[in-house]
């Protein structure tokens, strides 16, 4: 049995929506809504959901870049929610962060060694210049650039490069867990595949546990040992990579995967299209979140909302209409 | 689907575009042709910087001079070469005959008109009709492009909408005068994946409704798979391969196109067992400024041999409605141009 790194306990987090000459709140944003989950380690697990539905906003929570309205997060064991300054930096050195866009998370002003050098310089890992410098060649080495890139500066190195830029930053402070936040979005086909592997490669060289973000399924699936899926703030199905491929239970799992268009001619499938948009987290529907674009939603589902249920062995749905059957 | 047969309505003739930069000439686009069949749909695949996009703007001559400059090539439609067009003309042509979609419905409309005068403009322009007849129409292409309450929508500007409102708003104005042609560049990337399986079938159902031909552009090979007939593939600015789409996805030709296919993380993999590192394309694109010698794939190709990196290979035509510009192929096939 592996052991719990990050745990996440009903987290919600809610935007004060103010207007009027004096500020005043007339409202929220309900960004996330009540989400659970454990992070084992050694583990990848996927969060999956379209924009808005509150993954980019739930991790930040967890590094409390934001923070959390409601909810508790454990790191190690330990109630991280509320900790202050020197705790609180402990537990960043063991979070890292890799963003979406690798243009607007390096500094153009700072040299790739520079940037990695930051948080060596912040928590006083190295003893010496030189060794610093030995360190920073050292990640480079691991994320497949050479040594001699630490003197240039952002703007010399194509998107996939950049990213490998920030993923050797991430790496400095030997981190426990790394949130991969739309990683391999922003890049190319042919360089996506280049740095989905590298992750894989790092990951089974240092053991990380890693929480991946991303819209794309097939990404995640790839990535993954576990994959949530989220729909407005809130868990709608959560079960391991081939089970949720294999039988997604929840309607919004299915049309998601439905929605996928694979590069292969044979699998011109039935598609289940969904009628309209994702409703406003600002005034989400009664009930059942997924119920207003739902093809099998009934009376029970636009009043009471549904718990997430273990159906299986590690599958969790919350859908009435699955935990009826 | 035998192209041969089918009438052609566009035809794009050894077009080279140039850009101007600071650090020196860019060669955009080589020497690209193809031909668009009157009711297909022709998929143009490749990575940023390959082109793609820079075709379906000088189609309806949209680059910008200076920087950009055409230096040769011909674009026929209906008999004419709209290189040669006046501006007047060119206009005529442009969104009546020819239409575009962008990626990015959101820069693409104005904010501080309403839905219903932006696509009412179009009316005015190529029809010639009055305002409130012009307005009228717009309601009317609204609901064609499935747009709950049409008529209060009209009224609604962009940001009151979400992306994949905004872009049936796009198609709709780009529908508007029944064109022979539609480019989309990209019209799904900016859109969520449930929403782009609904704008996807919304092109594909007016495309049959109204028989017009598509050219659509994406990076996107599974995008492509489901609404292409036919598919070019692109890299820094020439065509390396051209195919029908199925035998390009089960017998791709060019060690790239091989390559973009099996980088792609496939849904189910894992299912079916084949759990396995994903087979990368090594190196990056080049530079536009800094290409290679010899062919332009040569320092990524697995197969590169001494005469790849001597020698640009020329587009051949390998077998019928197959292209491939690679010199694995080279002695079976026959000039295509």
């Amino acid at each position: 049995m592996r052991k719990p790194v990050l745990q996440v306990e009903n987290l919600v987090k809610r935007f004060p929506i103010k207007s009027g000459v004096f500020r005043k709140t007339v409202g929220f944003v309900h960004a996330v809504d009540g989400i659970s989950f454990t992070l084992k380690s050694g583990e990848s697990l996927g969060l999956v959901g379209e924009s808005g539905c509150g993954k980019s906003t739930a991790v930040k929570s967890l590094l409390r870049l934001i923070e959390p309205s409601e909810g508790h997060i454990f790191f190690e064991g330990q109630d991280v929610t509320h900790v202050e300054s020197s705790q609180l930096r402990r537990l960043r050195q063991d979070l890292q962060i890799v963003f979406q866009d690798p243009y607007s998370s390096l500094d153009p002003r700072f040299t790739v060694g520079q940037s990695i050098a930051e948080p060596l310089e912040i928590f006083k890992t190295c003893a010496s210049r030189g060794e610093r410098e030995e360190r920073i060649a050292q990640l480079l080495h691991m994320v497949g650039l050479y040594p001699e890139f630490a003197k240039r500066y952002p703007h010399e190195f194509s998107g996939g490069q950049r990213q490998r830029i920030c993923i050797a930053r991430a790496l400095a402070m030997n981190p426990k867990v790394i949130i991969g936040d739309e990683l391999v979005s922003a890049l190319d086909v042919s360089i996506k595949a280049q740095v989905i592997n590298l992750m894989e490669a790092i990951q089974a060289e240092l053991g990380l546990s890693y929480l991946i973000i991303s819209h794309d399924l097939a990404v995640v699936e790839h990535m993954c040992d576990r994959i949530c899926v989220m729909y407005l703030g809130r868990f709608v199905e959560v079960a391991g990579d081939r089970e949720l491929i294999r039988n997604p239970l929840h309607p919004y799992t299915q049309a998601l995967l439905s929605a996928v268009f694979e590069p292969d001619p044979a699998s011109k499938q039935m598609r289940t299209v969904l009628e309209g948009d994702v409703p406003s987290p600002i005034n989400p529907p009664s009930g059942c979140h997924f119920h207003t674009r739902c093809p099998i939603a009934e009376q029970i589902c636009r009043q009471q909302s549904p718990a997430l249920l273990e159906v299986g062995p590690e599958h969790l749905v919350a859908c009435h209409k699955v935990a009826e059957s | 689907m035998t192209g041969l047969t089918m009438e052609t309505i566009l035809q794009v003739k050894n077009l080279s575009v140039i850009f101007n930069t600071f650090e020196g000439k860019i060669l955009a686009l080589d020497r690209v042709g193809f031909d668009l069949f009157a009711g297909e749909t022709l998929g143009i695949v490749g990575e940023s910087g390959c082109g793609k996009s820079v075709t379906a703007l000088s189609i309806l001559r949209l680059i910008a001079s200076p920087p950009g400059e055409v230096t040769s090539g011909q674009i026929i439609y209906a008999g004419k070469d709209l290189m040669t067009l006046s501006p007047s003309a060119m206009r005529d042509i442009r969104g009546e005959k020819i239409s575009m979609i962008f990626q990015e419905p959101a820069t693409s409309l104005s904010p501080v008109f309403t839905v219903g005068e932006q696509i009412a403009e179009v009316f005015r322009q190529h029809l010639g009709l009055k305002r409130r007849e012009a307005l009228e129409q717009s309601v009317e292409m609204l609901k064609k492009v499935n747009i709950p309450e049409p008529q209060m929508a009209c009224r609604c500007y962009p940001y009151e909408m979400s992306g994949g409102m905004r872009q049936r708003v796009m198609i709709a104005m780009a529908l508007a005068c029944n064109p022979k042609v539609l480019l989309a560049d990209e019209p799904t990337t900016a859109l969520d994946v449930t929403i782009q399986a609904q704008v996807i079938d919304l092109i594909k159902q007016l495309q049959q409704d109204m028989g017009m031909s598509v050219i659509y552009i994406t990076h996107d090979l599974g995008v492509v798979a489901h609404i292409s007939m036919r598919v070019i593939v692109m890299y820094v600015g020439r065509i390396v391969e051209e195919a029908p789409v199925m035998d390009l996805l089960m017998s791709p030709m060019h060690p790239y196109t091989q390559g973009l296919i099996d980088s792609i993380p496939k849904l189910g993999e894992k299912i079916r067992g084949k759990k396995a590192p994903l087979k990368e394309i090594k190196g990056m694109v080049p530079s536009l400024l800094n290409l290679p010698p010899g062919c332009k794939f040569s320092e990524r190709c697995r197969h590169v041999m001494d005469l790849c990196r001597q020698r640009e290979p020329e587009l051949m035509q390998i077998a019928p409605g197959r292209l491939c510009r690679c010199w694995l192929h080279h002695s079976k096939g026959e000039n295509s141009t």
